[in-house]
């Protein structure tokens, strides 16, 4: 799986956990960016990703991603 | 000590600074040390032998999660219930004893012990929390010297009443005791700024509150029902933010960046939004170490699977959601004192910040009155919030709302007449108070900051506060309680 195809992925998950019609993720996007992405959307958005491709992040990690990038970063290198 | 007591402002704090300054760079960390445990031990000696076992304990626990990776979770364990149980002994244990007394007839437990809390603890435990875990998260590296730890937990500027500054914020300014005169300046600029809201206008404004809470609730008329309770709305605002600029302020003087703990909390429109704006570093304390990792255990139960599996995702999550908040304002309540209207306290923001959730009512509206409908929803949700924090008793708390709500038949004359806490001047800070808790005028005075005419304004400002300071009478902190 590439970036773009994680991309693909991760906007279906953030719409339908989110809530929303339309949204643009890229590297830069932080939970400032998006409606409705506080701490608490986070903990479904993690469960919905770990469903999606199958693996666990660490509370560690749930904690300490910043922005969209790091987080398609980690899910290549949890995938990979 | 008291930042706003005489002692602090004419002896304590010109000294520790004169030292500071003139002592080498090294040594600074151990000056400041050493006035932060002389600052905490001034009025109970004994309470800095609880600190001091707690730290060196944390120093070592902080150690061991790092050597030994293995065994860190059980490391972490450790660490935190010998921590917690010194908050549930000294804080909650003549509560949870009482409760047990209540429960049963004839009380079960016949000689109750007095337990002095000591000043602080539930703030400095929270910092040793937040350090230990986030060592063990991996996010700082654990402290090797113990006087720097030291130095991060028993820091005076933060020590009795927050900011919870976390270990991460200071972990490099910890190592930096460079003087910058820049930063002197904007720190006991700052100072200046929290001393004069503390003393006046919240003091001013407590002593209207008083006034109101200390009278018997069936005397109390309606409109002197919101009075008070305004007035202590205000009250509490101007104590606990300008205790949080001294404190930042402080930090600031001696190279240390605290976060900011309020933003402007009364403008906000949700209850949501006002606990991002309030109190900062609490709620973000209970998000990243209560409210984050319950939830995620929640969502990797086997409950949670079996659940969604049969009523669904989207329904289980609200579910978890419940569960998680229902949990984490228990403790927030209780966090602030041990006592049941605490408690009802963080359980009626929980329940309001839940119904938000729930109806998505916590996202801004389109329009200029949806918007005002919500501010005037949160600012009405927080006075009664105010109400029952402030009330000695659950049923003090209940008769005084009814109050506020138009059951009272207490006359308006005889109220105002055995009290006459209404002058102009109250008046005027009312005024001047609610103006200033908006950023409206901060925000068009900003253009000023460093001028000639800056340093005027925070000296008259200064002198004013002081000569408050010195005329009134003893006004400990309201936060310093908890």
């Amino acid at each position: 799986m590439n970036r773009d195809e994680i991309y693909a992925k991760l906007t279906e998950i953030f719409k339908e956990n989110l809530d929303l019609d339309e949204i643009e993720l890229t590297d830069e996007t932080t939970a400032d960016d998006v409606e409705g992405w506080d701490s608490l959307a986070h903990i479904g958005l993690i469960a919905a990703i770990e469903q999606e491709f199958g693996f666990r992040f660490a509370m560690k990690e749930v904690v300490n991603l910043h922005n969209v990038g790091e987080m398609v970063d980690l899910i290549l290198q949890k995938i990979g | 000590m008291v930042f706003s007591s005489v002692l602090f402002l004419t002896m304590f704090l010109p000294i520790v600074l004169g030292i500071y300054f003139l002592a080498q760079e090294k040594m600074r960390n151990a000056v400041l040390l050493t006035a932060s445990l002389i600052f905490y031990a001034w009025g109970e000696p004994k309470a800095v032998i609880v600190m001091v076992a707690l730290i060196i304990l944390s120093y070592v626990v902080g150690l061991g999660i790092e050597k030994f990776p293995k065994y860190s979770k059980w490391i972490l364990t450790f660490g935190i219930l010998s921590n917690l149980s010194a908050l549930i002994y000294y804080k909650y244990w003549m509560f949870l004893l009482e409760n047990i007394n209540l429960c049963y007839s004839p009380p079960p437990i016949s000689v109750i012990p007095k337990i002095a809390l000591p000043i602080g603890i539930s703030f400095y435990v929270f910092q040793i929390l937040s350090y230990l875990i986030d060592v063990y998260r991996g996010q700082v590296a654990a402290q090797r010297n113990l006087a720097s730890l030291a130095t991060y937990v028993s820091l005076f500027p933060q020590l009795v009443a927050g900011p919870i500054v976390r270990y991460e914020t200071i972990e490099k300014d910890i190592q930096n005791r460079s003087v910058r005169y820049e930063q002197v300046y904007q720190g006991l600029r700052r100072f200046v700024i929290g001393l004069a809201k503390k003393v006046l206008i919240a003091d001013q404004m407590a002593f209207v509150a008083d006034t109101v809470f200390n009278s018997p609730v069936k005397e109390i008329p309606t409109l002197f029902a919101w009075v008070g309770a305004l007035a202590y709305t205000l009250q509490i605002y101007y104590d606990f933010s300008g205790y949080s600029d001294m404190a930042i302020g402080l930090g600031r003087v001696f190279n240390f960046k605290f976060l900011e703990n309020f933003n402007y909390p009364y403008i906000s429109k949700s209850i949501s939004e006002y606990w991002r704006r309030w109190h900062i570093s609490m709620g973000s304390w209970f998000r990243d170490y209560l409210f984050l990792p319950l939830s995620r255990a929640l969502s990797l139960s086997k409950t949670y699977a079996v659940l969604s599996g049969k009523i669904g995702r989207k329904r289980t999550n609200i579910f978890l959601t419940a569960v998680a908040l229902l949990v984490t304002w228990f403790i927030i309540g209780f966090w602030h004192g041990a006592g049941w209207s605490f408690i009802v306290y963080g359980l009626y923001n929980g329940f309001f910040v839940f119904v938000e959730i729930l109806t998505g009512w916590s996202r801004e509206s389109k329009s200029p009155l949806g918007n005002l409908v919500r501010h005037l929803y949160a600012i009405l949700v927080f006075i009664i919030g105010f109400v029952i924090f402030r009330s000695d008793t659950l049923g003090y708390a209940w008769q005084y709302v009814k109050t506020m709500f138009g059951d009272s038949n207490a006359p308006l004359n005889s109220f105002y007449k055995a009290t006459e806490f209404l002058t102009y001047s109250n008046a005027m800070i009312f005024i001047i108070g609610c103006i200033l808790s908006t950023p409206l005028l901060a925000r068009w005075y900003t253009k000023y900051e460093g001028t000639k005419l800056d340093v005027v304004v925070m000296l008259v400002l200064f002198i004013v506060a002081y000569v408050f300071a010195i005329t009134s009478t003893f006004s400990p902190f309201i936060y310093f309680r908890f």
